[in-house]
């Protein structure tokens, strides 16, 4: 094991490593975001809307993201649409989680039973806030674990970037291999800072779901 | 169902001696002797949580416990012979063996839902008795035959009613000809009114000589089939004998007395 | 823009020709790990503590691990400890091997929920472990599971495509090959969109069905 090559290249593979979580962070949210546009559009729309919802979760579901981003990143330009290689793998990022997100949220909307709806609506609140204050907290016990779980599927999809030139962790890792025609330390290098990740990522998921049920446990305090 | 009337009436086939059981603190089984005579019909009754289905799973080893003995036929079941403290348990294909001839039937019937009442009677027969396809199968007919189930033998345990599964679950117990048959709340599961058939199974099974042991709720049952009955309590056998004395006159023992009153008061109609 | 139907229709023969080669990788992709899954599955619940610990490892290793990178480890790695395998081959046994950690995972939850007594029943009647596994538990996780494993199977349709990387000549390869020769990458990529999502589209509708007749009432 030649430890010196992991002074010599560490600066890069951190540096790809921060375009990874950029990637990863950016694209979540965003794909977190419009899932849960696409999963209230869907809950309060009527049928051609949820028609085309459908569609586009299906078709998107049914294609790999490699295809996805190859279609936006070198198929883009001829459509006037010129995106860097980080820009285009956020973007395919978002567009590629959304509808995962989507049927994330819609399943914890049909958990909540109806009779509380309408029992909110009876007594006069809002939809909006029948939402904000009924449906979200109760469903936050629900998705925390799948949505842990595909944030967690997410983070392993950045390294497709690196097929697009993105300079991320793994773009660094075959950069310092083909360099430095070794394989052993780039790759162990690499998994380190994926399992980091993983761990990490799900230690936050396992905090957000106990924060997010602290009103089912038995003696809650009341803050 | 080869029972001798000359040697039937009092040796016991299955002997139990000092049997006490914990989970962690809890004491389920307190030092319970008891003999299974050939041929006899045995109920267990008691209020829930009293050990008698523990006590019936220790029969066949699906319970381990820790002090005791429980035999068959002289052989001890299920720990090795003469090993110490900590016994150890029988090798697996010698315990296999042992419950080979010890049939048992579940309060929740635990059939196979992917095989059909044949199959269902046939497995053990192929995979336990190595009988060919054809021979298992034929058995496996015969047996669906005794509990009055021939016609169903071809249907999923999801298109039987609570009463069919629970006699294809007696059937595939009897197709191993077992020495004795134990029963597990056979009838807690069913809706009332299908109680009666599965009863009638078994109560035709004691007739032809079968000797079973039955935990059960069926107080009729136990008074009218059973040729004694034992009374747990806290996991204490507090007694154990012929049903005209348990349910004849008015028991001695208070906390039978006490069971069997509120048993009474509940079944009232 | 001047979108060009014309080049995809020339070029569709092509595509379905790597369309086998996808077909090919994720059909023998999922048997191999249907196989492996169940043995780590058993392990998984194993009572013996070693075998435990040695299939969590393995699933969480190859779930943690993104699988482009296990390719590549596959394609470069073993040729330098000795194994010499094929590009093809390597391919299938890092997309079989990943995926088997999935479908022992899948399967694990199917066999929890099949009732504890039906395993009791078969032990008071002195049937093997393997006769058990092999007739009653394995039977059932694989029917309970069926919508899982479809939905596996289209997944490894779908992540095939990243053994494109390392070569292999399947639909998402042939669909840059093209695009290298043509210049209209938007129409073969599109195109090859499409023929992932009838793939996979035709997938799911055959796993329904299947559910469907598999139902036992």
């Amino acid at each position: 094991m030649k430890y010196d090559l992991f002074l010599r290249y560490g600066p890069a593979l951190l540096r790809g490593f921060g375009v990874s979580l950029l990637c990863w962070i950016v694209g979540s949210l965003g794909g977190a975001l419009l899932g849960f546009v696409i999963a209230c559009l869907y809950r309060w729309s009527a049928w051609p809307v949820r028609w085309i919802l459908q569609a586009y979760i299906e078709v998107i579901r049914g294609t790999p993201f490699m295809i996805q981003l190859f279609v936006l990143y070198y198929g883009g330009p001829y459509a006037g649409l010129v995106l860097s290689p980080i820009q285009s793998g956020i973007v395919s990022f978002v567009v590629y989680g959304s509808p995962y997100f989507a049927e994330i949220f819609r399943s914890g909307f049909e958990a909540i039973p109806k009779g509380q709806l309408e029992a909110a609506r009876a007594i006069g609140i809002g939809e909006f806030a029948i939402l904000r204050r009924i449906m979200l907290p109760q469903m936050m016990v629900l998705i925390t674990a799948p949505l842990t779980n595909f944030v967690i599927i997410l983070s392993k999809e950045t390294a497709i970037l690196s097929v697009v030139t993105v300079p991320e962790l793994l773009y660094e890792t075959q950069t310092m291999a083909a360099e430095t025609f070794t394989f052993v330390e780039p790759f162990l290098a690499l998994s380190l800072f994926y399992w980091l990740l993983v761990v990490v990522t799900a230690e936050l998921g396992r905090r957000v779901e106990t924060y997010a049920m602290r009103h089912l446990r038995r003696s809650a305090s009341a803050t | 169902m080869t029972a001798d009337p000359s040697q039937s009436a009092v040796e016991p086939i299955m002997t139990v001696r000092g049997l006490s059981k914990w989970f962690d603190d809890f004491q389920a089984l307190d030092d319970i002797s008891l003999d299974v005579n050939r041929s006899e019909v045995l109920c267990l009754i008691g209020p829930s949580g009293s050990g008698k289905s523990t006590l019936l799973r220790c029969l066949n080893f699906l319970e381990r416990y820790q002090a005791g003995e429980v035999r068959k036929e002289g052989r001890l079941i299920g720990w090795q012979e003469g090993s110490a403290s900590p016994r150890k348990p029988l090798r697996p294909a010698a315990l296999r063996e042992q419950r080979r001839h010890i049939g048992m039937v579940f309060q929740q019937f635990n059939l196979w839902p992917h095989f059909t009442a044949r199959q269902n009677v046939a497995e053990a027969l192929i995979q336990v008795q190595r009988l060919g396809r054809d021979e298992a199968y034929s058995r496996a007919e015969a047996a669906l035959d005794k509990v009055n189930l021939g016609d169903k033998a071809n249907n999923y345990p999801s298109g039987l009613s609570g009463g069919q599964q629970q006699r294809v679950a007696i059937a595939r117990a009897i197709a191993m000809e077992p020495d004795i048959m134990l029963f597990d709340e056979p009838t807690s599961a069913l809706d009332p009114e299908l109680v009666g058939e599965v009863l009638a199974v078994m109560k035709q099974m004691a007739a032809e000589g079968m000797t079973m042991v039955v935990v059960t709720h069926e107080m009729g049952f136990a008074a009218h089939v059973a040729d004694r009955v034992g009374f747990l309590e806290s996991g204490r056998l507090v007694t154990c004998r012929p049903p005209a004395d348990i349910f004849g006159s008015e028991p001695s023992d208070p906390r039978l007395r006490s069971f069997l009153q509120t048993y009474r008061e509940r079944n009232v109609v | 823009m001047d979108f060009s139907f014309d080049v995809i229709l020339r070029n569709m023969p092509y595509l379905l020709a790597g369309a086998r080669w996808t077909l090919v990788l994720s059909l023998t992709g999922i048997s191999l790990s249907v196989v492996l899954g169940v043995f780590i599955c058993a392990a998984r619940i194993s009572a013996k503590g070693l075998l435990r610990r040695a299939a969590a490892v393995y699933i969480s290793a190859f779930r943690g691990i993104p699988l482009l990178v296990q390719l590549l480890l596959f394609y470069y790695l073993l040729p330098e400890i000795g194994l010499d395998l094929p590009a093809l081959a390597a391919a299938i046994l890092a997309i079989g091997m990943c995926s088997a950690a999935y479908v022992a995972e899948i399967l694990r939850g199917a066999l929890q929920s099949i009732p504890a007594g039906q395993t009791e029943a078969a032990e008071a009647l002195g049937i093997p472990p393997v006769a058990l596994w092999r007739r009653i538990l394995v039977p059932q996780a694989l029917r309970l599971g069926l919508p899982s494993l479809v939905n596996e199977l289209i997944l490894l349709v779908k992540v095939s495509s990243l053994a494109s990387v390392v070569g292999i000549g399947e639909l998402t390869r042939v669909a840059q090959n093209i695009t290298g020769q043509t210049y209209r990458p938007l129409e073969i990529y599109l195109a090859a969109a499409a023929v992932y999502f009838v793939i996979n589209f035709t997938l799911s509708q055959l796993g329904r069905m299947a559910e469907r007749r598999l139902r036992l009432d």
